[in-house]
């Protein structure tokens, strides 16, 4: 894809999907990830430069200022807390407060690191908390309890393109996300939470370092037990 | 690279946060070490099976609650602004601009207070200064020297004393002593040439007074200004018959005055006295060796028409 129509859809994407983070996601994950492209690199700089605007604005009490920085990053802030509170609920919770906890501290953002980073490091922190405070919990990470209490399984809402084609295949992933999702309960809070930043959300470890307040090296290592336990856990699962 | 090393870096490799050259060293380690390449196929499975878990979004119906319960919050949320927004133009526009009321009140308190200001100050009401040490008067002078500081043992309060100079106006005839005394003043005033220059073409109209031709000679012998002594030779003249301190001064001037317009205004002035030895002496000095070839020709002709009379 050409450099300029990359820089386009992104900036497309900030006005109409807000979909999030722009930063430091990598392009893709695994031995041979490509380096970020020109065109990529350049929304990045232009998020940025949005959102030092916005914050400003923010800062001095635009309330529509702040309203579009929460609609640019609220989405990839309740697909992280969805998944690390495995609770619609809880979820919705977490986004309220990170949010409110965001506006009343935000004249004390000092530009230091990015608007993301500063966000997520505050919702990795309530996530944390809500982690240590329920250590047991009955449902895995594969199933959500909805607002009414009910349970349904979260593939349950991906469409498979393959889907009732191959219902043997399709039973094979549920078993093995429900595998998955008891290899994470046996994790410690801070290492599933290293896990999910680093595997789902795609985060550089660096990031990730500075989102919990510690350095990369440690989130390596972090990195390294979390992997090591997982699998275990799900080679005591076959 | 040893096996441990290179099996405890894996997760990193697969994850892409491997430097370029720790990359390149471990994936030569793999073509060769075949425990290492089953460790490493190990890795690249689980990864494979925890990508299988996808990474859902959050319904359309959870995030539009969750941002409708947001915006209400934060109807009934007081955002805490940093220090540095206390002294922000823009802000404060802002509250001026949303706050006609406040407006409207800061508008009269200073109209109020510019009032009751004013009606002090006409009715002479100014009260003294809560320190007590610099009244309203003085407050307006400007501050000559530092004479003195000192400190109160064991208090914070600290004593200092000074001059200061103030500036102040008076107006009188030519007559008035105190006039008088103050151009005298003036005559002397080593700050402004200009001043000098007015004081000594008022004080020439009164040249009688003994001390106002002492001032006129001062200025002749010593005022760094050429503008100021020809004022003085000019006060002077009238004086040049009668008083032989005048007569020495001019003929100091004429011998010695580093300006030539001094000393050309000097020959006219001492022309009353030409025939008086001293200042024949002097013009025979500057008639036969002076290096103005004009002030040698004014010489020469006062010596002449000196001894055309004779």
């Amino acid at each position: 894809m050409p450099a300029e129509m990359v820089l386009h859809l992104r900036v497309g994407a900030r006005v109409h999907q807000h979909t999030g983070f722009a930063g430091e996601l990598e392009g893709e994950s695994g031995p041979l990830a490509t380096p970020p492209m020109r065109g990529q690199m350049v929304s990045q700089a232009l998020s940025r430069l949005d959102d030092s605007v916005l914050i400003r604005e923010a800062q001095r009490g635009n309330r529509a200022a702040f309203e579009e920085l929460v609609r640019q990053y609220d989405q990839a802030v309740l697909r992280l807390a969805l998944r690390l509170t495995a609770s619609e609920h809880d979820a919705q919770d977490i986004y309220q407060e990170a949010f409110l906890k965001a506006y009343r501290s935000l004249g004390n953002f000092r530009f230091e690191c990015s608007f993301y980073t500063w966000i997520y490091r505050i919702v990795t922190n309530l996530c944390l908390d809500h982690l240590r405070k329920k250590k047991v919990r009955k449902e895995d990470a594969g199933v959500v309890v909805n607002d009414e209490g009910s349970e349904y399984s979260l593939l349950d809402q991906v469409e498979d393109e393959r889907s009732g084609a191959n219902p043997e295949r399709d039973l094979m992933r549920r078993e093995l996300g429900k595998k998955i999702g008891l290899a994470l309960k046996r994790l410690t809070p801070r290492e599933r939470t290293v896990f999910e930043l680093k595997h789902y959300q795609g985060l550089k470890l660096r990031t990730i370092g500075e989102m919990l307040e510690t350095t990369e090296e440690t989130a390596k290592n972090t990195l390294f037990r979390a992997t090591q336990k997982l699998r275990g856990a799900l080679a005591e699962m076959r | 690279m040893k096996c441990e090393t290179v099996q405890e870096n894996l997760v990193l490799l697969i994850y892409g946060e491997l430097a370029d050259d720790a990359r390149f060293q471990i994936e030569n380690h793999l073509q060769d070490c075949s425990e290492c390449t089953r460790e490493w196929q190990a890795v690249r499975q689980f990864h494979a099976q925890a990508s299988s878990l996808p990474a859902l979004e959050p319904t359309p119906n959870l995030l539009a609650a969750s941002r409708l319960r947001l915006h209400e919050a934060l109807d009934t949320t007081e955002q805490s602004r940093g220090w540095r927004f206390i002294f922000d133009p823009i802000v404060w526009l802002r509250q001026m601009r949303f706050s006609p009321a406040l407006a409207a009140s800061i508008l009269i308190i200073g109209f109020t207070a510019g009032t009751l200001t004013m009606w002090d100050v006409m009715h002479g009401n100014l009260r003294p200064s809560p320190t007590g040490v610099i009244n309203p008067a003085s407050s307006q002078a400007s501050i000559a020297a530092i004479s003195g500081i000192s400190q109160e043992p064991g208090t914070n309060k600290v004593q200092i004393k000074y001059d200061t100079v103030q500036q102040q106006s008076t107006q009188g005839s030519l007559d008035d002593p105190k006039i008088q005394q103050l151009l005298l003043y003036a005559a002397r005033n080593q700050q402004n040439p200009g001043v000098r220059v007015e004081s000594m073409d008022l004080l020439t109209k009164r040249c009688g007074d003994p001390r106002v031709r002492e001032a006129l000679i001062y200025a002749l012998r010593y005022d760094k200004n050429p503008g100021v002594r020809l004022k003085a030779v000019d006060g002077l003249q009238s004086y040049v018959k009668n008083d032989v301190r005048v007569r020495d001064a001019g003929v100091e001037a004429l011998l010695y005055d580093a300006n030539q317009g001094v000393r050309i205004a000097a020959i006219h002035m001492l022309q009353p006295v030409k025939a008086d030895g001293s200042v024949r002496a002097a013009f025979r000095q500057l008639a036969s060796k002076d290096s103005n070839a004009f002030i040698r020709r004014e010489s020469q002709r006062m010596l002449a028409s000196e001894a055309n009379i004779d």
